[in-house]
């Protein structure tokens, strides 16, 4: 009898099961609405703690925190429309064959779950099934950073207007060259800053453009210079809910002693005045970087002249590489009148990969996206970009109302068609051949194909030509640059430099006495003067310019050891042996200066006072 | 007999709870009214003094309404003599004290009131924070919707507003016109989410 029970109730039981199998099947056909009930507990919070908490918790860069119920049923007829919508979470990539890290993208099914949760009147559920709340690393997120540098100044973010764009500049206090394994970006209160980019800069280009040290200088775009061939290598990128990004082995950036650290950041006002004062972690390795990225950028700015009113703008680039290399990130770039961004890579094969597609660009969710496994793409792969732009009134992000004509520019309401792309080129097998070497010529001469008069990459090419010793081909390239601004002190410097280098002294002089009158306190160009003047016999000239560059740079070694022997030439020799000592007290193996240092010995031996 | 007697005790619960909940409705009728910052009840529309009436319903935290907030405290300077402007903050969950600390920080000198029965919301029938009402000085309601178009949509921002409602509305109430009254759609965050 009491067996029999079991039976029967077990039966019952199966019969429900299949029915409730049965009753899902047919709603899976129906709209969402009809589904069965969807509760917080079981359904949203795990949608939610995945894909918005990671921002909405307190001190995070969304507006309000979605941790519990009460957090979110306080939003959730907003929450039912923008993800509806796909305006959060923010996430611009159309999906493609290429997968990137950390994708932040809800299924359509659990957009509709959302949308049924709020038509059934956001019910919170059995308390069972609630998930834990995810939990949060406050403070260093990679944890305690082994430097940490904060901006010297803050910035003032007014209540209202449009938004900014603001660099600071971050003295690094290191003293030999060290390895970066990562660093870490706190631009400050999150809820306003939209986006920040790190910019090595190892020959203080960004303190030229601040009013006082550390005030830090406006500007959506800048150009860094570089003394050396040391391209541009990594990302370094902060977005709201973006992770520190932790380089792998052999990937480490290099940071020297006088690297300066330009934070670029875009921040929208929040309708109070913010105080904004960013921080930066540093993470060293004593893993040195043994394969080394390099930043590739296609644009084509010369084709940027769009019409007012004009829907449909197009611009394009192709660029075709010269050796095999794998493609680590990507991060395409338009101000307010982009619209569709496409970038294609056509194999020598024929087949062809989208690297990326954003079919509705949108500037303040910009990012840098890394592919889950890299591209490997052949030499005489041609990687292609493809914008598209909307200048007309109907573009409600369009800076001009009525809209006027718009071409390339730094400024917000100028535009912009980049594509910079991360790429490792591979071993070449012959040690004595970068592969970055090959790129950025291969780079700069397509730059001057797009547009002859691209002063960058006539520098550009200039500086390859000159690092390969070919000088004839760098005086010609840094000719051209100088032509095109006849003005540029740093041009008129390397003129002057490779000039005075192939002993043409006279044509080197004038060049140099025009990068001074640039910039009067530019340390090479006094340096590369005061050099020239020397060659030429004239010391008393050659003086004034080593005094100054030894003003402007008190721990560099040869302007000291140059100083001394203009003084000695002068007849200063007392003075002249101080700056010997002086130099050899800052780099014991300077031999100019210890050669002098001797012959001086020698000759108050011989010429006793 | 016991079945009876569970029956009419159970009616009789009933209609204590039923009397209990009809009380609760009847005092707060009583005071079916937003509330200054200090507790006091307020009818805005009624304390006009001859001038016409703005309410900007706002909430501390919607992102869309606090961004407004120089605008709004710049408008409401620049009519002071015609307008009286209110800030309604229709969430319960926000205390006098909150409200208190967001208009300090956001710059706000216009008055603060609290009204979390949305008496003022249903009378201004606005949907959205922000959201701005504007009253004639005979306490009809000439406008309800956005302040500006700077927010085409959520999500699409403009850099510049084009057109200025709340301007606009103010400007026909003072000179006696008016206009469509729901002519504009609010950009926000849903007061309905608040309930």
């Amino acid at each position: 009898m009491r067996s029999g029970f079991f039976i029967i109730l077990a039966l019952l039981s199966g019969g429900v099961a299949a029915r409730h199998v049965a009753a899902t099947r047919e709603s899976a056909r129906k709209p969402a609405a009809t589904q069965a009930q969807v509760t917080f507990n079981r359904d949203i919070a795990p949608i939610v703690f995945r894909n918005c908490a990671l921002c909405h918790h307190p001190g995070e860069a969304g507006p309000f925190p979605l941790l519990t119920y009460a957090d979110v049923k306080t939003h959730g007829r907003q929450i039912a429309l923008v993800t509806r919508k796909r305006i959060m979470p923010p996430w611009l990539p159309d999906r493609g064959e290429l997968k990137f890290t950390d994708e932040l993208r809800l299924s359509d099914e659990e957009i509709g779950t959302i949308q049924s949760w709020v038509d059934q009147g956001e019910i919170e559920g059995h308390p069972a099934d609630l998930p834990a709340q995810p939990t949060f690393t406050s403070g260093w997120q990679l944890g305690k950073p082994d430097v940490i540098v904060r901006a010297a100044k803050p910035y003032l973010l007014l209540a209202g207007g449009s938004d900014s764009y603001w660099n600071f500049v971050f003295r690094t206090p290191v003293h030999r060259s060290q390895w970066l394994s990562a660093i870490e970006i706190r631009p400050g209160d999150k809820r306003l800053v939209h986006h920040a980019n790190v910019l090595v800069d190892r020959e203080e280009s960004g303190r030229g453009l601040e009013k006082e040290p550390g005030a830090g200088f406006s500007g959506m775009e800048l150009v860094i210079e570089s003394k050396a061939f040391d391209p541009d290598s990594h990302f370094l990128f902060w977005k709201p809910g973006s992770r520190p990004y932790v380089e792998p082995d052999g990937m480490a950036l290099r940071l020297d002693k006088n690297t300066d650290l330009v934070l670029n950041t875009h921040f929208q006002p929040s309708g109070k005045p913010e105080l904004i004062q960013p921080t930066l972690g540093l993470y060293f390795t004593d893993k040195p970087g043994t394969r080394h990225p390099i930043l590739l950028q296609l644009d084509n700015d010369r084709m940027l002249d769009i019409p007012p009113g004009e829907r449909n703008f197009l611009v394009s680039d192709d660029f075709t590489l010269p050796v095999d290399a794998s493609v680590l990130a990507i991060y395409p770039h338009a101000h307010y009148l982009g619209r569709d961004l496409l970038a294609l890579a056509t194999l020598p094969n024929g087949t062809k990969k989208t690297l990326i597609h954003i079919g509705n660009w949108d500037l303040n969710w910009q990012a840098v996206y890394r592919y889950e496994q890299p591209v490997d793409l052949p030499a005489g792969t041609t990687i292609s970009m493809r914008f598209s732009y909307d200048n007309s009134a109907e573009n409600i992000r369009n800076p001009n109302q009525p809209p006027k004509r718009v071409v390339a520019g730094n400024r917000a309401s100028d535009e912009m068609a980049h594509l910079w792309l991360q790429v490792l080129p591979h071993e070449s097998g012959d040690a004595t051949i970068d592969p970055r070497v090959q790129i950025q010529e291969a780079l700069a001469l397509h730059h001057l194909q797009n547009n002859p008069e691209d002063f960058e990459a006539h520098y550009n090419l200039a500086a390859l030509f000159q690092m390969k010793g070919e000088l004839s081909g760098a005086v010609l390239q840094f000719t051209e640059a100088v032509r095109i601004r006849p003005d540029d002190p740093t041009a008129n410097n390397a003129l002057g430099a490779v000039l005075l280098a192939g002993g043409q002294i006279d044509g080197a002089i004038p060049h140099l006495n025009t990068a001074l009158k640039g910039r009067p306190d530019y340390f090479d160009a006094h340096y590369n003067l005061g050099n020239a003047l020397a060659a030429q016999g004239d010391f008393a000239g050659a003086l004034t310019h080593f005094q100054a560059a030894v003003r402007l740079h008190p721990q560099d070694a040869n302007a000291e050891a140059n100083l001394g022997s203009a003084l000695a030439e002068t007849g200063n020799v007392k003075e002249a042996r101080l700056h010997f000592e002086r130099a050899l007290e800052i780099d014991p193996k300077n031999e100019l200066a210890r050669e002098n240092l001797e012959q001086l010995n020698r000759d108050s031996h011989d010429h006793p006072n | 007999m016991g079945r009876r007697w569970h029956t009419i005790r159970v009616v009789r619960l009933l209609l204590v709870v039923i009397i209990a909940a009809g009380l609760a409705c009847t005092s707060l009728g009583a005071e079916n009214t937003a509330f200054d910052l200090a507790g006091n009840p307020v009818d805005p529309l009624k304390s006009g003094g001859g001038k016409i009436v703005v309410l900007v319903f706002v909430r501390t935290d919607c992102p869309v309404s606090n961004r407004y907030a120089p605008a709004i405290q710049q408008l409401s300077e620049e009519h002071a003599a015609k307008a009286a402007f209110w800030l309604v903050y229709p969430s319960k969950a926000e205390s006098a004290e909150v409200i208190r600390k967001h208009q300090r920080e956001y710059g706000y000198k216009i008055p603060a009131l609290r009204d979390p029965q949305h008496v003022l919301v249903k009378e201004s029938q606005v949907e959205i924070t922000p959201e701005v009402a504007v009253f004639s000085t005979d306490r009809r309601l000439v406008y309800h919707g956005r302040i500006d178009n700077l927010y085409e949509d959520v999500g699409r921002t403009r850099s510049v507003a084009t057109t200025h409602e709340l301007q606009d509305a103010i400007s026909a109430a003072l000179g006696g016109k008016s206009l469509p009254v729901d002519a504009t759609h609010a950009v926000g965050c849903y007061i309905s989410d608040l309930e």
